[in-house]
């Protein structure tokens, strides 16, 4: 036995790879605060109108949208779900039948239907995924498809529209200054936050992403758990659908297009493993916030919708390079 | 190709990976027109060997000839161009290609052209022709039985025309008819005048076809001699060949009550009808020779799979254990044979690995109660002598052994009846192993029942109480450590009768 070489390979490996997982550690903590700074300042200075409690109640009310089905879709990218790609689907499903149910059952009872059909597809994109071991892609843009073409028939293909002025009130009001819809969305995220970070089942969630056969051999219940992703995912998509409807007070079956895109852009660019097994609510709704923020720069210096496009893509291909870049020198 | 000349001889070979001497100063050679074999127990240097010569590992030292000239070997590719084929137990091809194409695979005679795969469907036809295999070359070849599979592989590489090949293990898919088939194709290869290496754990086998055999152990060439000058009993004793040394402490516990008792319990693939029990404060070794079912029956009993036919009973009462958490609230642990595959969350810390079987006890109404996961993760770094002793390292930044340790600590904290242990020092470095046995022998000793999964002998003789041998999916009836032999359980497990 050699013992220099011994000795050397003791000392010198978990140094190299403490020294790495700490910089990546504080790399991808800091940098996207640094990010939102960097944009703030910018906006502050390009645009006189960017730094304004009107302007900023604007992002914050179209971030909550968005915002509330990130946080189920952050659950379906730390569980090892991929994405569920049924979220335009499951919003259009929220709206219409929160709003079309209204003449019906009322509001509220038409709001509850809307969630808990909203949860079945979820459910059904949870069975499939975590049980039949169906692709996510797949299954949820098919179970995306049948769901959208179902409510489509259903409605007759045409636009719903709101019944129940006062539902639309108090959704578009404001409590304590602070519109409704976004308070509902940062009580859902720190309920979601709660869930990821304090309880076992998200423990569990974070677990089966980061490797799923040592989750299964460690007695976790790893199939539910992943269809629980998607039924979470599911749920808030519908919330937000939901929400959605009662604002516009209109919907049709493409209202809810363009969402799925957002939402896996701000948590992929919040730094959520889409591989799996690491990220967190806050850092989604940090890569939200930056997303958002950035988006409205270029809307008020009246960057061309192309270009947002552009800036959008490459930032996901960056944040997902970073990504398996640092998984790789990070893990072993 | 001169008659005159070696094949092979590889000379003085040295490989030294990081803290380890894979191999030393080995010797080897093959001459034209012979059968070779290398025989050695598990983790003896084989494969290091063949990775030398095939081009995936350079030496440390040494020198290789090939057909009288020296070569030096950086890639695959090298050795290959050299005439150097292997023929691997896994097998390389692609079910959805056709036979013809598999054979030719990454050597297609000129271009994708029809008249070019008329001219390659006819080579391969004839290469099979020759072998006497009887494929046909335009089958697709998931459409071919495992050990069909096997012969194209093995004319994948004869089609190459290569000057020495590589077998390894090729019979361990093969019933005896296919074994013999196989045999003809390889002494007509042999005639043609190409060297042929022949890895394999089956002695009976090695005596049927070699015309010489190379005894490894322990990294170092141990013996090499024509076939006629050795017997089976001979060769296991080469191979053995140490005592059991004292890196092995007996701890001796007192034997308690039966606490898992398996009868005839069959998952219809990978073994059939075992049947053993493991009382408190006993070990119990379960040994044989890599792919024989010892994992698979663990993983059976842990519910990590489905058994068919039989009997699990803990303390006496027969049990239906479908899943991994059934098995947990049984009092079954299970610490697996691949660590990084099965047995670590590679990006939680060593707080969040240890809790994670009992997460739902530690916490109310949902949440994790606030410090138990962090009280328990200290207790059992600490116990264990984890290092670093700091739960929220993340374990992958952890040695092997350490991980391992973890992992331990993982199904100690789940208070198990029964932990079954899968490999449990594999590449762990020697300080390390023997901190494990320590642990495994306080267990026993607080009367818990351990299931050890070993291939090495020395470390099966060392613990266990009785040892279990399986061979192709069966077990033999325990051994008592009284009647412990290394040569006798390495019959056991050879099907080689030792006389």
């Amino acid at each position: 036995m050699n013992d220099v070489t011994e000795k050397l390979a003791r000392f010198r490996q978990p140094e190299r790879f403490t020294r790495a997982s700490r910089g990546a550690n504080i790399g991808s903590k800091t940098g996207l605060l640094f990010a939102i700074l960097a944009v703030t300042l910018y906006g502050s200075f390009a645009s006189p109108v960017f730094f304004s409690t009107g302007n900023f109640l604007n992002v914050l009310t179209s971030m909550s949208i968005v915002g509330i089905v990130v946080v189920g879709m952050t659950f379906v990218l730390v569980a090892g779900g991929l994405a569920d790609l049924s979220v335009p689907a499951t919003i259009a499903c929220g709206a219409i039948l929160s709003l079309g149910l209204q003449p019906e059952i009322g509001p509220i009872p038409a709001f509850a239907a809307a969630i808990a059909l909203a949860s079945c597809i979820g459910l059904l994109n949870g069975v499939l995924v975590g049980f039949a071991g169906v692709n996510p892609i797949i299954a949820t843009l098919g179970v995306g498809t049948i769901a959208l073409g179902v409510v489509q028939a259903a409605v007759g293909g045409v636009i719903v529209y709101g019944t129940n002025p006062a539902s639309a009130e108090f959704v578009k009001g404001r409590l304590f200054d602070i519109p409704v819809i976004v308070l509902l969305f940062v009580v859902i995220a720190i309920v979601g936050h709660f869930v990821l970070s304090r309880t076992f089942w998200g423990r569990w969630t974070l677990a089966t992403g980061g490797n799923y056969r040592a989750a299964q051999a460690s007695a976790v219940p790893v199939r539910a758990v992943k269809a629980g992703a998607f039924v979470i995912s599911g749920l808030v998509a519908g919330i937000s659908g939901g929400l959605l409807g009662l604002t516009l007070q209109s919907a049709r079956p493409l209202v809810g297009s363009g969402y799925e895109f957002n939402a896996i852009t701000a948590v992929v660019v919040g730094g959520v493993s889409i591989m799996g097994g690491f990220g967190s609510i806050p850092r989604a709704i940090a890569g939200l916030v930056f997303v958002q923020l950035l988006t409205n720069v270029m809307v008020l210096q009246g960057v061309r919708t192309p270009v947002q496009g552009l800036a959008l893509g490459l930032m996901i291909v960056c944040a997902v390079g970073l990504d398996s870049a640092l998984r790789k020198r990070g893990g072993a | 190709m001169t008659a005159a000349n070696l094949a092979l001889d590889m000379r003085g070979i040295t490989k030294i990976f990081p803290g380890v001497r894979a191999l030393s100063d080995v010797n080897f050679s093959v001459r034209f027109g012979t059968v070779h074999a290398i025989v050695g127990e598990n983790g003896a240097g084989k494969s290091t060997l063949m990775k030398v010569l095939s081009g995936s590992h350079a030496p440390t030292s040494g020198a290789i000839w090939v057909d009288g000239t020296e070569v030096k070997m950086r890639r695959p590719a090298d050795a290959q161009a050299l005439g150097i084929r292997m023929v691997h137990q896994e097998l390389n091809l692609v079910p959805d290609l056709t036979v013809a194409e598999n054979v030719y695979l990454g050597r297609m005679p000129g271009k994708w052209t029809l008249l070019h795969k008329r001219k390659m469907i006819e080579r391969a036809a004839a290469v099979l022709d020759e072998l006497g295999t009887g494929i046909d070359p335009n089958e697709r070849l998931g459409n071919l039985s495992i050990s069909q599979q096997q012969l194209v592989e093995i004319a994948k590489a004869y089609a190459a025309e290569p000057r020495i090949i590589v077998l390894d293990e090729p019979t361990s898919s093969l019933s005896d008819h296919e074994t013999g088939a196989l045999f003809r194709i390889l002494r007509k290869m042999r005639d043609d005048g190409i060297a042929i290496i022949y890895i394999s754990h089956r002695l009976k086998e090695v005596l049927q076809i070699a015309d010489e055999v190379t005894v490894l152990r322990d990294g170092a060439m141990i013996a090499s001699r024509p076939i006629a000058g050795i017997t089976g009993p001979e060769m296991i004793r080469l191979m053995v060949g140490r005592s059991v040394d004292t890196v092995f402490p007996k701890h001796a516990a007192k034997i308690g009550p039966s606490m898992l008792r398996v009868d005839g319990i069959s998952d219809g693939a990978n073994f059939r009808n075992v049947s053993f029990d493991v009382h408190a404060g006993e070990i119990l070794g379960l040994t044989g020779l890599v792919g024989a079912g010892r994992t698979e029956v663990a993983r059976a009993i842990f519910g990590l799979s489905q058994i068919v036919e039989g009997r699990i009973s803990i303390k006496g009462q027969a049990l239906s254990i479908t899943s991994p958490a059934a098995a947990v609230r049984a009092g079954i642990g299970y610490v697996p044979e691949d660590r990084k595959g099965d047995g670590i969350i590679p990006a939680m810390s060593i707080r969040e690995n240890i809790s994670l079987p009992i997460l739902r006890h530690l916490s109310r109404f949902g949440r994790i109660r606030g410090g138990e996961d962090r009280k328990l993760a200290m207790h059992y770094v600490e116990k264990l002598s984890i290092s670093p002793p700091d739960g929220e390292r993340r374990i992958n930044l952890l040695s092997g052994g350490n991980q391992q340790k973890t992992v331990i600590a993982k199904w100690l904290a789940a208070k198990p009846l029964v932990l079954i242990l899968d490999e449990p020092t594999r590449g762990v470095d020697v300080g390390a192993k023997a901190e494990i046995h320590n642990i495994i022998g306080e267990l026993v000793a607080g009367g818990m029942a351990v299931v050890i999964i070993s291939s090495e002998l020395p470390e099966v003789m060392g613990v266990c109480d009785r040892v279990v041998v399986m061979r192709d999916g069966q077990a033999i009836a325990p051994i008592p450590r009284a009647q412990l032999d290394e040569e006798y359980l390495m019959s056991l497990a050879t099907g080689e009768a030792v006389a």
